[in-house]
């Protein structure tokens, strides 16, 4: 296979600083079987669920090879047409295991004007065994929608998981994400939203926590395009033993885009000396009356904080991982639903030495 | 209708002002092996410097041009002469300076500011230095401040162990083009333990046509030493594109100090493809201080390698980007060792269709324990017909840290403007009180005749609001 590079930022300026430089070789795709492990569950009963998905080209996505993959052999696809404007859930569930293996699915949310829903997308796997994931999310919120998606991958450390996101939002709709990404020994997402209406906010708040040589590779754009349009990133993330994480993050804010807000924080927490981030958190900005701001941290647990709580008899390890879901609770709050966040907290729990 | 305040650029007559193209020798356009040849036995190089510059020859043309960041493609080396040579010798009294070369640096205030504030003088007019001068007291401890072919002759050993070792020749392709035909630019060795008191000042001026200037200026400054070195850039303005492609080398060992003020006010045809960098010993610190106001295309990136224990950097910068300028300008710093701090302060203006982008590096490496870092950037974009861009890479290898990088774009701010009108000032007073609040903390590390030049810059020409 050649090698290619993906998930690469459009700035290129990254390519001279080792944040573009996974390639395709260093990837195995498996052949694609069946899964069957999945339930789908809309609370509210009036969605229209089919597998009439979309076709067409991801504008980015991870790469071709991949996206393609999704849009010619995905073996699990599903259209929802969101009807309900009662913020009810639907959960997509996935469990990996023995039978089920890969899974390429492609999910296509189409949201109806003035609609409201949350989406919850869980990946689970069984055992220690290499998975693979590949998938699209494409959500096209129409005027006036409101759309939760929450992204909850909680496979194995062995696994791949790569997932390309594509967003298109007309005036005063909102579509914010949650994503959990602590699963995949390559966890690769391309996230892209086209904010086109105005008064559209596009947020999406990620937390990921790695463990041994776990990559984390995220490249984040989002154009602003609509008047008074508004985005919001904020990356959380903790990294243990080798793991690393690439963070390429852009607001574009594109001629027109009057009185838009674009806002992109990324902050990670380094719980080893062997542990890598790199960012580039990058603003782009061709409308003057706009407000963008980015903020980027890195470093190890505070000294203070640890000694104030360890006075108040905790132990190293326990003062670490209270002061971690400290920084992530304000993300994991987002996600409504007590089994998730229980498991949620139970595996940082366990990644954190209990 | 709204009216809009405009910022008045920069105040261009004081450089525009051209002398005849009359020099005492100017090389062929173009780039070949018999150019740069012509150029070493014009400066009667010793041996290794041109064994340098033909490397270096084959290094440019092996290399490809940058695929990021501005347009180059005006830039044709067929077209650019890189060595022109004045009629002028090398001078350590004004008296001697022909009279227009003279004139062109009264004009830009060079003698009077050495008189008043400043303890030596350089001063390269095209491709060769015209005057050198510097006080006796620092010639009798030891410094040394002289042209770099002087250097060549005179120093050679420290020339040799440090002539682009810091800035490798390979480092990109108008690094290579520099070493191939560098001619010019000062040389500075600052003894153990002696401390400048006042500043020296190396002022460039390209006066020639459809030519490149190429100065490479290398700077020691050994431990326990302290020195303020000042450049001045400027050219006038022609139809034509002009190169400048200099480099500058800073060696600061041990415990000493390092501040390097830059001005760079390039006419509007100019490509400035500059390159500096700066390698710290241990408890040691380099402030850089830049503004960049000139040029058609700037790609400017000074970088601090902190390879001591303790070592320190601070960079503070400014860029005005006006219509038809596009000026990519940041900062690097490699943290190389434990208890090592960077602080980045950046800022940029863009109107009237200009671009101005920040772009930088830090990466804290694994051995880097206990390093501290804090960049900071903020742009202010003054019509909708300009851009502003931030790109930056943090890359941060090692826990035992503090890094924290912010940015922010924006225009001037509604309520800041109605808070000071609520205390009596006029919208006008406001605004340009805001502006020139917004470039103060650069302002104020500047030379005193450069804070000066740069308050005549934001020079408001008040009339409504912004935006």
């Amino acid at each position: 296979m050649k090698d290619l590079v993906i998930n690469e930022s459009s700035t290129r300026t990254a390519r001279n600083y080792l944040i573009n430089n996974i390639k395709l070789s260093d990837i195995k795709i498996p052949k694609i079987k069946e899964f069957k492990n999945i339930k789908v569950i809309s609370e509210s009963g009036k969605d229209v669920i089919s597998e009439d998905v979309s076709k067409d080209k991801l504008t980015y996505g991870i790469d071709e090879a991949f996206t393609n993959e999704v849009l010619e052999n995905a073996n699990h696809k599903l259209k929802i047409n969101v009807n309900s404007k009662t913020n009810k859930n639907i959960y997509i569930r996935y469990k990996f295991d023995e039978n089920n293996q890969t899974l390429v699915d492609n999910i296509d949310i189409e949201s109806e004007e003035g609609c409201r829903e949350t989406i919850n997308i869980v990946l689970e796997s069984e055992g220690n065994r290499e998975y693979y994931h590949n998938g699209i999310i494409r959500v096209n919120a129409k005027e006036n929608t409101d759309i939760k998606v929450n992204i909850i991958s909680l496979i194995n450390i062995n696994s791949l998981n790569f997932i390309s996101i594509e967003n298109t939002l007309c005036d005063f709709a909102k579509v914010s994400y949650t994503y959990v990404e602590f699963g995949g020994r390559n966890s690769i997402t391309n996230y892209y939203s086209n904010v086109i209406g105005k008064e559209a906010i596009s947020n999406i708040d990620t937390v990921f926590l790695g463990k041994e040589n776990q990559l984390f590779d995220a490249n984040y754009l989002t154009d602003l395009r609509g008047v008074k349009s508004e985005t919001n990133m904020i990356i959380e993330g903790a990294l243990s033993d080798t793991s690393k994480n690439h963070f390429k993050g852009i607001i574009d804010f594109k001629k027109g885009c009057k009185k838009a807000k674009g806002n992109e924080q990324e902050s990670c927490t380094l719980l080893s000396d062997k542990s890598k981030s790199i960012a580039m958190p990058v603003l782009l900005c061709s409308e003057e009356d706009v407000e963008g701001s980015h903020g980027n941290s890195a470093g190890k647990v505070g000294e203070k904080e640890l000694f104030y709580i360890m006075s108040r008899g905790l132990t190293k390890k326990e003062a670490m991982r209270l002061l971690v879901k400290a920084k992530f609770n304000k993300i994991l709050e987002k996600i409504h639903d007590d089994e998730y966040t229980c498991k949620i907290n139970s595996l940082i729990d366990e990644r954190l030495g209990e | 209708m709204e009216e809009k305040t405009y910022l008045e650029e920069v105040d261009r007559n004081i450089y525009d002002f051209k002398n005849k193209d009359d020099y005492d020798y100017k090389i062929k356009k173009g780039l070949t092996k018999e150019i740069v040849e012509e150029i070493s036995r014009q400066k009667n190089d010793p041996d290794w410097m041109r064994e340098i510059r033909l490397k270096a020859l084959d290094i440019y043309n092996s290399l490809e041009l940058p695929t990021w960041g501005p347009d180059l493609s005006v830039l044709d080396m067929d077209e650019i002469a890189t060595y022109v040579r004045p009629k002028s010798k090398l001078n350590s009294s004004w008296e001697d300076v022909p009279e227009d070369i003279k004139d062109t640096f009264e004009k830009l205030g060079i003698p009077e500011a050495e008189k008043k504030s400043l303890a030596g003088v350089g001063a390269q007019y095209d491709s060769e230095v015209v005057y050198h001068s510097m006080k006796e007291d620092l010639i009798k401890q030891g410094v040394i401040y002289t042209d770099m072919e002087t250097a060549v002759r005179e120093y050679p050993d420290i020339v040799k162990e440090h002539f682009m070792k810091c800035v490798p020749v390979n480092d990109h392709k108008f690094v290579a083009l520099h070493a191939a035909v560098w001619s010019g630019g000062s040389f500075v060795y600052v003894p153990k333990g002696v401390k400048l008191d006042f500043p020296l000042q190396s002022y460039f001026r390209l006066n020639s046509p459809e030519s490149g200037q190429f100065e490479h200026t290398l700077i020691i400054v050994e431990e326990g030493a302290s020195l303020h070195f000042i450049e001045g850039c400027s050219a006038p303005k022609y139809n034509k594109v002009n190169l400048h492609a200099g480099c500058v080398e800073l060696y600061v060992k041990d415990n000493a100090y390092l501040r390097y003020s830059t001005i760079e006010n390039w006419s509007k045809n100019m490509l400035n493809l500059n390159t500096k960098k700066a390698i710290i010993g241990k408890n040691a610190q380099v402030d850089w201080v830049s503004g960049s106001f000139g040029s058609k295309i700037s790609m400017l990136y000074p970088m601090s390698i902190l390879n001591g224990e303790n070592a320190k950097t601070e960079y503070t910068g400014i860029s005005f980007a006006g219509g038809g300028q596009n000026l990519d300008t940041g900062f690097k710093v490699i943290h190389n060792a434990p208890n090592t701090s960077s602080v980045i302060n950046s800022k940029s203006i863009s109107k009237n269709g200009g671009k101005c982008t920040y772009r930088s590096l830090v990466r804290i490496a694994e051995n880097a324990k206990n390093s501290k870092s804090t960049v900071s950037c903020e742009s202010l974009m003054l019509d909708d017909i300009s851009v502003s861009d931030t790109i930056p890479v943090n890359d941060i290898r090692t826990d035992d840290v503090e890094f924290s990088h912010e940015a922010t774009i924006g225009k001037l701010s509604d309520k800041a403007i109605f808070y000071l009108m609520s205390r009596g000032l006029t919208e006008e007073d406001a605004k340009a009180m805001i502006v020139r609040g917004f470039a103060y903390p650069i302002s104020k590390e500047l030379p005193i005749e450069y804070a000066v030049e740069m308050n005549n810059l934001i020079n408001l020409e008040l009339k409504g609001a912004i935006g």
